[in-house]
């Protein structure tokens, strides 16, 4: 009787310990509602691209993408456009993608928009707020900083700060995947 | 004192550390048989799984879980930590508020204090889910420590029981028999059977026992607040919580996020008090209440093409539903509950003839959408090149046009105007297709500089058929909550632990006759008044006369 029980005691505890250790993990991470914070992983996207097709992360794999939510009709975002525009030429053949992402807007008005500017960094539309309710995005610009390794650097909410946007990507570009 | 317990009982039985009566033949082994107090029938007797002589470190962990008070210290503190919760609200309550200054703001320094020692969300602390997981691993170390020795020990009892076992029972009688010990046995399990016994002999001793059931009601209530407390704290997981409120606006097919469903607003209205169902008092306040308010909503799942945003998705009705405040829409787990309304009217499109002003002439019409309009109109001779929109029309600092949003609150298009007597490539023409904003901006002025178009043409929408608009939208909370049917499973469990532990009990009744003196002793787990008076009525029925209150040992 001793001998058998041994086994399903150790069985029952680490059982506990695990389950618990689960449930209070999610349930303290839990509470932004599943928000990607500093650490972790970007949540998935499939969006339309302007160039007509469908784009997710996975293809930038490998690469350190610049995560920018925007609208035309959000000055601080338009403010900052030029300045993306030029990191993105600059970095671009050292794996870094500047991604924007249009939160709600058409096609017409986000075209026009990038050819006043002259952007060519791919731009996703987000017509039915599914990314931005995934990144739990709330002022906009949003910009999400992600290294070669698939893990977000840095959340800029708010404008960026052009100063040091140069120094932020050169540090993701040095996270060797 | 003996380091190591003799548990050698004088019947020759081997029994385990922490044993109080012998599993064999009921013996109390406390003491040197010199007492007469009441014995401890808890768990009949039998030591409980994790009582060793040398526990290592396992079984202390065991130990601790398995204690009854540890359990109870635990509930009290898992109290006391959900009435703190209860003191200012929490955040789980707001949709969209700043935590860090709310608390300070509402509540001064008490709020902040509030706030920093993580008490405005208590029920996701770290503190809090770890007691309900130590409750939880006391439910379940304390139920296998008890209920696989008392299955055991109630599913193998002797019959004949030590006197002792028997005189120190609470309910206890004995007296003389005038007729033989077999006899007299034989002739005892009719009443007893009659009574809904079932009845052991062995010799001259007996066994009656009924509702055995009753007795596993304690570990039923466990097993389905382990269920329950599970259920609780993975709701978490993904898929199974989703409690999110947006906004839907009339006449469209809105998609609810992170599912395949689309909801429509196909209408909503709002009904007011009116003035003579108000108070005298609540009159002079001047509020408007709103009564009612309704969307009529109709939900639909994505069959093909969801997946794909650069296609249509095939969309199929699957649930119809006037939704009131408390009255949601419910599909499979989903429910829609109406939350909060804006009746700011927002167009959706018009459609405006094109005039040639000189001639009188009419062309058209054509619809033009605020979202994702069309982009090339064909209008008689003209043709209209939709260049830019600006569905907030402002101008900024350096003069160019700009909008202020997204939401179509002074929508202006600038179309290239190809035709006979314009230029060959084309003219600008900007439209605006609200009144007021034609006449804010000053729409005339701004053609003038663009192309001179004003007095050629123009855009005239003819009637208010011809104006869409989106009347209202409605605000809903979508919830899903997969983890309740298994709530309500854990509880209806728990209800029935409950029914089999208070509307039973395990009765038995043991005796035994030895030379001529019957010895009988009776066990409940409960109603002791009702046993004392079965003990009593089957002695009657046996031709002995025993007073019910006669019947009770008071112990010493």
């Amino acid at each position: 009787m001793g001998k058998a029980r041994r086994p399903v005691q150790i069985i029952v505890l680490l059982c506990i310990v695990v389950l618990g250790a689960y449930a209070i993990n999610s349930a303290v991470l839990g509470r932004g509602n599943d928000k990607p914070v500093v650490g972790s992983k970007p949540p998935a996207v499939k969006l339309l691209g302007l160039d007509g097709k469908v784009h997710t992360l996975d293809e930038y794999k490998g690469k350190a993408i610049v995560i920018n939510f925007w609208a035309t009709w959000c000055t601080y975002c338009v403010n900052e456009m030029p300045a993306l525009q030029q990191q993105w030429e600059k970095w671009r053949d050292s794996g870094v993608v500047v991604l924007g992402i249009n939160t709600g807007e058409d096609k017409m008005t986000v075209t026009n928009f990038t050819q006043q500017l002259g952007t060519d960094f791919p731009i996703l539309f987000d017509t039915d707020n599914e990314a931005v309710r995934d990144y739990g995005v709330v002022p906009m610009p949003t910009t999400f900083f992600v290294d070669k390794k698939g893990k977000i650097a840095s959340i800029q909410q708010g404008e960026l700060n052009l100063k040091t946007l140069n120094e932020q990507i050169k540090q993701l570009v040095q996270t060797e995947g | 004192m003996a380091l190591i317990e003799n548990t050698k009982c004088e019947c020759g039985h081997q029994n385990r550390v922490g044993t109080v009566l012998c599993e064999s033949c009921g013996k109390p082994l406390d003491d040197r048989g010199d007492s007469k107090g009441l014995l401890e029938m808890r768990y009949d007797g039998v030591a409980r799984r994790s009582q060793r002589v040398n526990p290592n470190f396992i079984d202390r962990i065991w130990n601790f879980f398995s204690s009854v008070k540890v359990a109870v210290y635990l509930i009290i503190f898992t109290l006391v930590g959900a009435m703190l919760g209860t003191i200012f609200e929490q955040e789980s309550n707001f949709i969209n508020f700043d935590p860090t200054t709310f608390y300070k703001d509402k509540y001064g320094q008490i709020g902040e204090i509030y706030y920093k020692l993580g008490l405005s969300h208590t029920y996701e602390s770290w503190w809090f889910v770890l007691l309900l997981v130590m409750i939880g691993a006391s439910l379940v170390i304390c139920s296998l420590d008890r209920v696989l020795p008392l299955y055991k020990a109630l599913s193998k009892q002797r019959i004949p029981k030590h006197m002792q076992f028997l005189t120190r029972q609470k309910v206890v009688y004995q007296g003389p028999l005038a007729e033989e010990g077999r006899d007299w046995v034989e002739r005892a399990v009719k009443p007893l059977r009659k009574k809904g016994y079932r009845v052991h002999t062995e010799k001259s001793a007996l066994l009656a026992e009924k509702q055995r059931f009753s007795r596993w009601g304690p570990y039923i209530i466990h097993i389905g607040l382990i269920v329950f407390l599970l259920a609780v704290l993975f709701r978490g997981l993904p898929g199974l919580h989703y409690d999110q409120h947006y906004w839907f606006p009339e006449g469209e097919k809105t998609k609810i996020p992170g599912t395949n469903l689309y909801l429509e607003n196909e209408k909503f209205r709002v009904e007011y008090y009116s003035e003579d169902e108000m108070s005298e008092g609540f009159r002079k306040t001047g509020k408007v209440v709103a009564k009612l308010f309704e969307t009529k909503a109709v939900l639909y799942e994505c069959t093909a093409n969801c997946d794909d945003p650069s296609k249509e998705p095939q969309l199929k009705e699957v649930q119809r539903h006037a939704i009131q405040v408390n009255d949601p829409l419910t599909y499979k787990g989903l429910r829609a509950y109406q939350f909060d309304f804006d009746l700011t009217p927002k167009l959706r499109s018009v459609q405006p003839v094109l005039v040639n002003q000189v001639t009188g002439e009419q062309y058209g019409k054509f619809k033009l959408e605020m979202n994702n309009p069309q982009q090339e109109f064909k209008l008689g001779p003209y043709t209209l090149e939709l260049k830019n929109k600006f569905l907030d029309f402002s101008l900024n600092e350096q003069g160019q046009p700009i909008s202020k949003s997204k939401d179509p609150n002074a929508p202006a298009f600038l179309f290239v105007v190809k035709g006979p007597d314009l230029p060959e490539e084309g003219s600008q023409f900007i439209y605006f297709p609200k009144q007021i904003d034609k006449e804010r901006f000053q729409q005339d002025a701004i053609n003038e500089k663009l192309g001179g178009l004003q007095n050629k043409l123009e855009l005239d929408v003819q009637s208010m058929e011809d104006v869409d608009i989106i009347a209202s939208s409605s605000y809903l909370n979508i919830r899903i909550d997969r983890a309740m049917p298994f709530v309500w499973l854990g509880l209806g469990i728990v209800m029935l632990g409950l029914i089999m532990s208070f509307y039973w009990q395990h009765r038995r009744i043991w005796l035994r006759i030895d030379e001529g003196i019957l010895t009988l002793g009776a066990h409940t787990t409960k109603n002791w008044f009702g046993m004392r008076r079965e003990v009593s009525s089957f002695l009657s029925a046996m031709g002995i006369e025993a007073d019910e209150k006669s019947l009770e040992n008071g112990g010493e």
